[in-house]
């Protein structure tokens, strides 16, 4: 991101819960500065719940530790209880120390992204552009409901056989280069005359 | 939101979402809403963000010298038994800590979450190893949160500590 480029948040609602009021101030005046003109703050994940089933949000950020309702347990009930397409609202995790039991919830719970403190405004810029131009695909299984946690796609391990349908050999990998069109394939196969 | 593409996963043995899987493609409100044309300058965000986050750092620093006070007083009561508070009062530190550039102070405070953690994780509790972290806290704060070659000997010694409990 060049400092000239413009990022436009004036259009986007922004939902964020943080269970420290004294947090949650200091978010809210960090994405103010984004020129979010309209941000909803709430202090715990249930009332968030209360609140998205009456109205959608465009992004959510929250960094909640509350045992009735924790972020983990938030972003489990967004991705699978709620119906398309609020399932799919990007959710941005701020986290300051992650305790080992929550790691592996954290990769399985469905975020977005995880951002680990201490954070910059410019870092948390960053994601929610990257989260803007994300990729990825929704994926929906018996164990996990998320954003495709592969952000990079290096094809289908070695010996194993992909299971998406434009996946490729895992000996081949992913394309480097556009697909060659028919008309030039069939050219290099064309016999043809050999100037001798 | 446009109709999203849905694409089933083929059945295969690959480790991962398995059998029956499906993949959306999805284009969110947030990527429409920011493709719009207008908004600001990467520039005047960072300005703009920075000077409003700086209005509460005077609070937010009240805020962590109070934590340290409780775990000071924590420890003061005993540090010998698991006591799931201490966790609580460095953590909720650390959230607000990490808004600002509180250098070894956030390190220090991140070193005493993982210890904790560790240590109730595997149930070998170590007093001491509390009782120097909050120390190492107290030493830190008081020096303004500077990066000196004393805070680095103190991290130094407390990364040693948390390897200790790690092993």
């Amino acid at each position: 991101m060049n400092k000239d480029d413009r990022v436009n948040l004036e259009h986007s609602s922004v939902l964020l819960i943080d269970d420290n009021q004294q947090a949650l101030d200091m978010l809210g005046s960090v994405v103010q500065g984004f020129g979010v003109r309209e941000q909803i703050k709430l202090t715990s994940a249930t009332a968030a719940v209360k609140l998205l089933r009456e109205r959608s949000v465009d992004l959510i950020i929250i960094d909640c530790a509350d045992p009735e309702m924790d972020s983990y347990a938030f972003t489990r009930w967004l991705r699978r209880e709620t119906p398309a397409p609020m399932k799919y609202t990007p959710v941005i995790m701020v986290t300051g120390h992650a305790s080992q039991s929550k790691v592996r919830e954290g990769r399985d719970c469905g975020v977005s992204f995880v951002v680990v403190k201490p954070i910059t405004p410019n870092v948390l810029l960053k994601r929610v552009v990257w989260l803007a131009m994300d990729g990825r695909e929704f994926i929906e299984c018996p164990t996990y409901v998320g954003p495709d946690r592969r952000v990079r796609n290096f094809g289908p391990p070695m010996g194993e056989k992909g299971r998406r349908a434009g996946d490729l050999s895992a000996h081949i990998g992913i394309a480097k280069e556009a697909n060659m069109e028919q008309a030039d394939i069939d050219a290099l196969l064309k016999p043809q005359k050999v100037q001798l | 939101m446009t109709k999203p593409v849905t694409t089933t996963i083929s059945a295969g043995s690959a480790v991962g979402e398995g059998e029956g899987a499906t993949a959306v493609k999805v284009v969110s409100s947030l990527s429409k809403k920011m493709a719009e044309p207008g908004g600001l300058t990467v520039a005047d965000i960072e300005r703009r963000s920075k000077e409003r986050l700086l209005s509460h750092k005077a609070d937010a620093m009240r805020s962590v010298e109070a934590a340290v006070a409780e775990l000071e007083q924590r420890v003061g009561v005993g540090a010998d038994h698991p006591d799931e508070a201490f966790y609580l009062t460095a953590s909720k530190m650390l959230d607000v800590a990490g808004f600002f550039d509180t250098g070894p102070l956030y390190d220090a405070g991140y070193s005493l979450c993982e210890l904790l953690d560790v240590m109730q994780t595997s149930g070998q509790w170590n007093g001491d190893s509390v009782r120097v972290h909050v120390r190492a806290l107290r030493m830190i704060l008081n020096a303004g949160c500077e990066t000196t070659p004393q805070s680095a000997s103190l991290l130094s010694g407390l990364k040693a500590l948390l390897d200790h409990a790690r092993a």
